[in-house]
């Protein structure tokens, strides 16, 4: 049944999102640049046939007869599709941000008007936030931005005392020497540990090194390598031990997700876990990461299911998984059966085999690989 | 939004009679408008001071002071004498000598204000080609580009119809149908989530309305233009003449209006499928007599209507619509 409604037009999933956006404006510019045409798709496609020698060349031709709209909505909206699909559940965007303020801080901690109290002991910088690049979902560099966009959940993945009383020392050691590590890593902006507290780890200004090769979208773009567009923050857990998540973390690791919401204006569909974004591109897999690649509380940390969202690494970029990652996420993500149907409507709708489209879109993922690994030099890539 | 974006773009609405600029200022719009006109007065000395002692925009040419912009009509009056226009049908008028250099004079005064270290964008206003033709815009469009350009601007034209739905449609994400009734033109366009669907014009507006009821009374156009904008409305009945033929001639353009609506929408096969009624909107100087709303959705629901029209309603600034839809979109290019 999910799938029968995404076959019907996105316009009303389009119109959604513009509707989010209260400056007439901007709401204007995100029309603009979603209905325009898509001559992006057949310039990089046409980069791609540089390279990829007869194959590429005839889907290049193809994306390149694909016809300038006419004036006829339904080509548009048709055209949008092959380049464009939804990034986000209209429901998603729907979310409002709470406003939540600093109310005090003191040398060693810091109190929000939500009861979020944040520690500052262990608080590092890194290096300074980068301005990071904002793609086209045809894969052309479109804008920069330089305040986070989005929150990216991880695992801290250690080793977990039984949450029990009489442990109260392993789980106080364990969670100290989890953050020390993280600490020495600069691997998270944010660490909650079992009792929920909240520990700030590297500054906000910095970025932190915790989602290495990644891709998310939402409707201002596509963002690449999340270390500098994404803040991290990490429950002191395991994936496999979900249900060790205790009460406590979950409702720290609300409010810690209000602030920053409300702190950077991030939209609730851009609050995702690490396995959503993680990709590899040396076999081109997603979730080369798999931190809560199921059962994230999303509803208990005051967001919607965000694992309905599609993956833009597999529609923008071509990426796929393997059975291992789907055993990993337990429950199959409603995310993923739309990506995979966009690349499929795409790949029809261009009289392209899946497969092929398919290589094409990873060209384009790699063009861009390159091209930041030029501008930014190594990275550590966690 | 980039805030110094902001300040470093225009809208201009370059209309048969009226030539508007619209400015962002904070968080309001600020318009400036001109009467797209000229008259030329004999040459004298003592008028020339006076002029530049009341910053009167003129020119001197020729052994004449050419007043152009609002004032020209106060010295059309004065002189009894009907102003002279650089348009006509919503493009500049080749039988004009001087709309040339007129236009150039009007722009570069209203435009002077305006100026920065920056180079401004400036989206301007161009018409439709008229319905059933395909009369060529390119000289109109390119020349009107070629001065703002001159005058060290980034001009980008807009057409006059979607500027409507740009400046009044947000609330149907920019879905649905504008009409700019001006001087020289009626503009039709719809547009579907911002694009452009259809795009026409028809050659019948207020100069239409003006011209003939003159013909009809023995008055002068100018005088006719006054009567229309200061007294005529839709809702009563007029014992004078000049009222009675607005009333007739008004009636005439609407139904034109109608049918070309009408014509045009049946006729396009690609017509999209909205999956709702969409609204249409209304603006320009032709539709400000009260009851004008009224009087033309009577009369396109008298008609089989090829789309679902949901509300037929007035720009809440008829006058100055166009332009701030074509600062909107020059905002949004920004």
């Amino acid at each position: 049944m999910a799938r029968i409604s995404i076959l019907e037009p996105p316009v009303s999933a389009l119109e959604l999102r513009a509707g989010q956006i209260a400056d007439p404006v901007e709401r204007l510019r995100f029309l603009r640049q979603e209905m325009r045409p898509k001559a992006r798709l057949a310039k990089v496609t046409a980069r791609s046939h540089r390279r990829a020698g007869w194959l590429a060349a005839g889907l290049a031709a193809l994306v390149v007869l694909v016809p300038v709209p006419t004036g006829s909505a339904e080509t548009l909206a048709r055209e949008r599709l092959l380049v464009s699909p939804d990034t986000t559940n209209p429901a998603i965007m729907l979310e409002p941000a709470p406003r939540v303020w600093l109310v005090d801080r003191s040398g060693s901690s810091e109190l929000y008007s939500n009861g979020l109290r944040i520690d500052l002991r262990y608080a590092v910088s890194n290096r300074p936030r980068r301005q990071f690049p904002i793609f086209s979902t045809g894969g052309v560099r479109q804008g920069e931005g330089n305040a986070p966009v989005g929150i990216v959940y991880h695992t801290t993945e250690s080793n977990l005392a039984p949450f029990e009383e009489k442990e109260n020392r392993r789980l106080q050691v364990s969670g100290r020497s989890s953050i020390e590590v993280v600490r020495q890593e600069r691997a998270y902006h944010y660490q909650i540990d079992r009792f929920g507290r909240v520990f700030r780890v590297v500054q906000e200004s910095d970025a932190a090194n915790h989602a290495g090769a990644s891709v998310w979208a939402d409707s201002r773009g596509v963002y690449v390598n999340l270390n500098d567009s994404f803040l991290g923050v990490s429950l002191e857990g395991q994936t496999s031990a979900a249900e060790a998540t205790t009460p406590a973390q979950i409702a720290s690791a609300k409010v810690l997700t209000e602030m920053l919401r409300s702190r950077y204006a991030i939209p609730a569909g851009n609050c995702v876990t690490h396995a959503q974004v993680s990709v590899n591109p040396q076999n081109m897999h997603i979730g080369d990461h798999t931190d809560w690649a199921g059962k994230f509380p999303y509803a208990g940390v005051g967001l919607p299911d965000n694992y309905a969202i599609p993956l833009a690494s597999l529609y923008v970029f071509g990426f796929t998984y393997d059975s291992v990652f789907l055993r990993v996420t337990g429950t199959r993500w409603r995310g993923l059966d739309l990506a995979e149907l966009w690349v499929a409507r795409q790949a029809a709708a261009e009289g392209a085999e899946t497969g092929k489209y398919r290589s094409v879109l990873r060209r384009r993922y790699k063009d861009i690989e390159v091209a930041l690994k030029e501008e930014q030099g190594e990275e550590v890539v966690k | 939004m980039n805030q110094t974006s902001q300040f470093h773009a225009l809208g201009l609405d370059v209309g048969t009679s009226r030539i508007v600029i619209a400015s962002r200022a904070e968080d309001s719009f600020r318009y400036e408008s001109q009467l797209n006109a000229f008259v030329a007065i004999p040459y004298s000395k003592i008028t020339e001071g006076v002029l530049e002692r009341e910053k009167v925009p003129h020119t001197v040419k020729a052994g004449q002071i050419i007043v152009h912009g609002n004032e020209s009509e106060k010295f059309a009056g004065l002189l009894n004498a009907e102003t002279r226009r650089p348009m006509t049908a919503g493009v500049l008028d080749a039988k004009e000598p001087d709309s040339l250099a007129m236009i150039r004079e009007i722009l570069a005064t209203m435009l002077n204000g305006h100026q920065s270290d920056r180079k401004k964008k400036v989206c301007f206003t161009v018409p439709a080609p008229p319905l059933g033709a395909e009369g060529s815009l390119t000289y109109h469009e390119a020349t009107v580009r070629q001065i703002l350009t001159d005058l060290n601007y980034e001009p980008t034209g807009i057409n006059e119809g979607l500027a409507i739905v740009y400046s009044e449609l947000e609330s149907s994400n920019y879905t649905g149908i504008g009409i700019s009734l001006g001087g020289g033109l009626c503009n039709v366009c719809l547009a579907y989530l911002s694009v452009p669907i259809i795009s026409f014009s028809i050659p019948k507006a207020g100069d239409y309305i003006d011209t003939n009821a003159a013909a009809v009374t023995g008055e002068r156009a100018n005088r006719i233009r006054l009567t229309k904008e200061d007294s005529f409305h839709f809702n009563g009945f007029f014992a004078d003449k000049v009222h009675q033929v607005l009333g007739v001639y008004y009636d005439d353009m609407i139904r034109s209006l109608v049918t070309a609506l009408k014509e045009a929408f049946t006729r396009t096969s690609s017509l999209p499928k909205f999956n709702r009624p969409i609204p249409m909107v209304l603006s320009g100087g032709t539709a400000l007599p009260p009851g004008f709303r009224d009087r033309f959705e009577k009369l396109l629901w008298e008609q089989e209507f090829p789309i679902a029209v949901s509300d037929i309603r007035l720009a809440q600034n008829p006058l100055h619509a166009t332009a701030k839809g074509a600062l909107v979109c020059a905002l949004s290019d920004s």
